[in-house]
């Protein structure tokens, strides 16, 4: 009995622990953003959101935000079209020989280290002449977002029952029909989440970004830059708002997922 | 299977609804559907019936135009539809599992095949109404397919094929995923939905009784063959297998069978436990003949039938309504089945004693072909 408890408590520490150390670091950013530190200790009488109107004057940091969105954004877009039709093919024909081929294909610059497919860019980049901005980091992104989002839309796909579509053909649908009545609206919750998903890979990506830049730089690459310099503190306000932001996001995803349960959730028995 | 034996009862009235001549579907080497010939009517029940692997969903894919098939003619009210692609052909499908557009509301269902034709918005609310009233769903509307029952999901499946009144329907084991007693009931609510609407129903299933309840004629599928069509009356009491009479239920085979002698509508065969008279011609082709006669076919009173034998009774079991005696004679052994009495003077006979039964002509049948 006494072991048992003993048990529960020391459990309970280390999930604390872990928590802790997972949490408190934000935590700390946060309370930084807001007030100052003196002497190892918060003064909680300096409240002011003047990091924040430092934030929004610093157009380093501004443009490198806007980069990284108009990159993520972008290439996601790019991505998803280009890995719906890749699903679609492979779904509709899967033992054919392209569809083998396609698979390889989407999923090596997934498996690639980022280094080798930043470099291998940079140098066709280089070689063709293309200059290195905003464009060649897009394309660069594209390439290693496509096989999570072609993944989850393929998934998606393959459950979805073979009839619904023989349905929609006998019930007189056209092809197109089909698909923009039956299955591209079953393909948007996966798309959502796959777009969600590489948005945030494409974020963070460092590395090929790193070799595909021109005088264009993401945040993450702007970030790095600073810290050679040494970061100031609106750095914090910058991580409040990212988080933030990534907060509202999952919540939203996470109730979008609930209320789509109920229909995706068809109860008609497959024999 | 080159001889169109497409039967039918009003084969005379014109054209058949859908014509079905050397029809065959093959998967690489193997072959799902030897060709064959089918007639469909205008206005009948038509049920395909067979156990797994006999190629009836396949034969049923073919003419939905989900299966190519490798060889033969479908023709519907005379036109060639073979090559008619899925959404142009003039029949929609009931499936198995139903395929109910899961983000889509039973109104939305139900509604589907007007709205890829375009069809203005109050017209198609009007007739979306009247197909939920004939399937009693009017209120169940705003429903989603997860939110509906199983009979429910059945129902919507039904009125969504019936939207563009078509004049034929298929239905693919539509009563599989459903329990015992929702599947009476639907087979029942099919049936009168089917007989009030006119509409052409080629209903695939797997199960003999739900064929004997529903169907006009029945189409029995054997390995990709067509084993017989006929009423059900007629595949009941008159098989031309052994496969059909095994496949409606317990039959009393008796075998070896030699023709003594047919004429007047009647063939008279000699078996190791007698002599009897069958009514009908001998089959063209009597290889694996053999007598196939009903348990309930038999009658104590054997002096007023035709063809009587005298068994020893091997065992009796009361099963509640019927009472099933086994007659033994040498190596063969019949089934008797009788209906239950209380009353002690009707009681069953003993076993080990002798028993004379007696069976007409018309209640049995000639059988040929190996056992399923």
């Amino acid at each position: 009995m006494r072991r048992l408890r003993l048990l529960d408590i020391s459990l309970a520490s280390v999930t604390t622990l872990v928590y802790l150390a997972l949490y408190l670091p934000i935590l700390l950013v946060f309370v930084l953003s807001f007030f100052s530190m003196r002497r190892g200790r918060v003064n909680w009488e300096t409240f002011s959101l003047g990091w924040y109107a430092k934030l929004f004057d610093n157009e380093a940091l501004g443009d490198a935000l806007r980069n990284s969105l108009l990159v993520g954004g972008t290439a996601v877009a790019a991505a998803a079209v280009f890995a719906t039709v890749a699903a679609l093919h492979v779904n509709a024909r899967p033992s054919s020989r392209s569809a083998r081929i396609l698979e390889y294909v989407i999923f090596l610059p997934f498996l690639l280290p980022p280094i080798i497919t930043g470099l291998s860019l940079l140098i066709y980049f280089r070689e063709t002449g293309i200059p290195r901005g905003i464009a060649t980091i897009i394309v660069g992104h594209a390439v290693f977002v496509l096989a999570i989002i072609y993944r989850i839309v393929l998934t998606r796909l393959n459950v979805l029952s073979r009839s619904l579509v023989e349905a929609a053909h006998d019930l007189g649908a056209s092809k197109f029909q089909t698909f923009r009545y039956i299955v591209l609206p079953n393909l948007r919750m996966p798309l959502l989440t796959a777009g969600i998903l590489a948005f945030a890979l494409s974020f963070d990506e460092t590395m090929i970004t790193l070799f595909l830049t021109g005088t264009d730089a993401t945040l993450p690459v702007r970030l790095y830059a600073m810290m050679r310099v040494g970061f100031t503190p609106e750095i914090n306000a910058l991580i409040t708002l990212i988080l933030g932001f990534s907060i509202v996001l999952t919540v939203a995803v996470a109730f979008a997922w609930r209320r789509n349960a109920g229909l995706e959730n068809n109860s008609a028995t497959r024999i | 299977m080159a001889k169109p034996d497409t039967g039918g009862p009003d084969s005379e009235s014109g054209l058949p609804l859908l014509r079905i001549r050397g029809l065959g579907v093959s998967f690489g080497p193997v072959d799902a559907i030897s060709p064959l010939d089918l007639d469909v009517h205008d206005g009948e029940f038509l049920t395909i019936l067979g156990p797994s692997g006999s190629g009836k969903t396949t034969l049923l894919r073919a003419i939905a135009g989900f299966q190519p098939p490798s060889a033969g003619r479908i023709e519907f009210d005379g036109r060639d539809i073979a090559d008619l692609p899925i959404n142009r052909r003039p029949f929609n499908t009931v499936f198995q599992d139903y395929a109910l557009f899961p983000h889509m509301t039973v109104r939305e269902n139900v509604g589907f095949g007007l709205r890829v034709r375009g069809t203005a918005r109050r017209q198609m609310t009007e007739r979306v109404d009247i197909a939920l009233g004939i399937v009693g769903l009017e209120e169940l509307d705003s429903r989603y397919p997860a939110q509906l029952s199983g009979g429910q999901q059945q129902r919507t499946a039904l009125a969504r094929a019936m939207i563009c009144e078509p004049r034929l329907i298929l239905l693919d084991e539509p009563l599989a995923a459903l329990d015992a007693t929702l599947r009476r009931q639907m087979q029942n609510f099919l049936k009168s939905v089917q007989r009030q609407s006119g509409i052409t129903f080629l209903f695939v299933t797997h199960d003999q009784s739900e064929a004997i309840t529903m169907s006009d004629r029945i189409c029995v599928m054997r390995t990709g063959n067509i084993e017989q069509i006929g009423t059900p009356r007629e595949l009941y009491y008159r098989p031309k297998s052994r496969f059909v009479a095994a496949f409606f239920g317990a039959s009393n085979i008796v075998e070896p069978c030699r023709i003594e002698e047919s004429r007047d509508d009647m063939t008279v065969v000699s078996t190791p436990v007698g002599t009897f008279s069958v009514k009908g011609p001998p089959p063209e082709n009597t290889s694996g003949l053999a007598l196939a006669i009903r348990p309930e076919a038999f009658g104590s009173d054997a002096e007023t039938r035709m063809n009587s034998l005298e068994f020893e009774v091997a065992a009796v079991s009361f099963v509640g309504s019927e009472t099933i005696t086994e007659l033994r004679h040498r190596n063969t052994s019949l089934m008797f089945t009788m209906k239950s009495r209380s009353d002690p003077a009707a009681r069953p006979p003993e076993t080990g004693s002798f028993l004379r039964v007696g069976f007409d002509p018309a209640e049995c049948a000639l059988v040929t072909g190996a056992e399923s």
